[in-house]
């Protein structure tokens, strides 16, 4: 199955780009221009992984990180930013990101983060899973 | 804060923000080419729907960023030049339209558009040009900030010996009774006063419209 991600970026050509260049690559991509948009849409899908730009108009990239991380805290998150400073890193990984990327970004590096807080994510979900059964087993003494 | 700070600071602001929006061009380049490349390697082992036009669409979007590259670092390098003198003539339109240009993103990211008005005249006047700047962007930041606004219309009217900068909201059905209260309290009012008085300018509220104007000469 593909990996589905959301990219949020107001950049609109940057995003369609972007977006073409992970098609190409088996990745399933849903596009939003918007920090706004981008929570709804989380909200609404599951995503595998979310890349979110930190320059957004209203609801920033951190705060949308933040609202996010909220109803879906198993999402991993990419911060992706063309403003990266130390302290926007710093910030994003203290609210949860599980990366930072510089635009522009190496498209094989991020495929390759991809790939990992992709794994991560499953990884996190199987030791949930695994941990309800043992909860279930143990309630009834099996 | 001395007014060489405050100049430095607007320095920085503006030229963050320029520079922000290079950064992006040339990300939306460098993806562009790296998509073309995809397209080229996918061409020679798989036949791609539709390839010449996606070539065609990729051109398209390469020369349309590196137009609006030139654009961002020409109108950088003229406001970089501001303060090689300490007075100088300017063409009042000109400087407007060109600082826009530069400090769109910063409007955009609070949803606010800014449009400057068509001159119908030449509006030149010699004085010093980096406050005059400072002006005209603190004047922009007081209405958004102040006000929940999507669109500020900047004119310029030249009349007799004075120009009138007015920075007005462009829903004119809104109505704004403390206008002049909430402008008064504003912290980038005084600002825009003290620099005012620098350069020997007036600025002020049009009684009865949301407009502030700054009287040039």
């Amino acid at each position: 199955m593909k990996i589905n991600i959301l990219i949020a970026d107001d950049e609109k050509e940057f995003n369609e780009t972007l977006s073409q260049r992970l098609e190409v690559r088996d990745i399933s991509v849903t596009s939003v221009y918007s920090g706004k948009s981008a929570v709804a849409m989380a909200e609404k899908i599951d995503f595998d992984v979310i890349i979110l730009d930190v320059l957004m108009p209203e609801v920033t990239g951190l705060d949308a990180l933040k609202k996010i991380k909220n109803t879906k805290p198993l999402t991993p998150i990419i911060m992706l930013t063309g403003a990266a400073t130390v302290e926007n890193a710093i910030q994003g990984m203290k609210l949860g990101a599980f990366d930072f990327l510089m635009k522009p970004a190496d498209i094989e590096l991020l495929m390759e983060k991809i790939h990992t807080a992709h794994q991560f994510k499953q990884a996190h979900e199987e030791r949930i899973r695994k941990a309800e059964i043992e909860n279930i087993l143990q309630t009834h003494g099996w | 804060m001395e007014t060489s700070n405050k100049k430095a600071m607007f320095f920085g602001k503006v030229t963050a923000s320029v520079t922000h929006e290079i950064q992006n061009v040339l990300a939306i380049i460098k993806e562009t080419s790296g998509l073309m490349e995809d397209f080229i390697l996918m061409h020679k082992t798989n036949q791609v729907p539709d390839f010449d036009s996606k070539l065609d669409k990729c051109l398209e979007t390469l020369k349309k960023q590196a137009y609006r590259g030139v654009s961002l670092t020409s109108n950088l390098n003229g406001f970089a030049h501001t303060p090689d003198n300490i007075q100088s003539a300017i063409d009042i339109c000109e400087t407007t339209k060109k600082l826009i240009s530069i400090t769109d993103r910063l409007f955009k990211q609070k949803n606010v558009s800014v449009e400057v008005c068509e001159c119908t005249a030449s509006c030149s006047i010699t004085t010093d040009p980096v406050i005059f700047q400072m002006i005209l962007f603190s004047c922009i930041e007081c209405m958004i900030d102040t006000f929940q606004i999507q669109q500020l219309m900047v004119n310029i009217h030249p009349k007799e010996n004075t120009i009138g900068i007015c920075f007005s909201i462009g829903d004119e059905n809104f109505q704004y009774p403390d206008f002049k209260e909430k402008i008064m309290q504003s912290s980038h009012w005084s600002k825009i006063t003290d620099l005012c008085e620098q350069i020997n300018f007036t600025a002020g509220m049009t009684p009865g419209s949301p407009k502030i104007f700054i009287l040039v000469g």
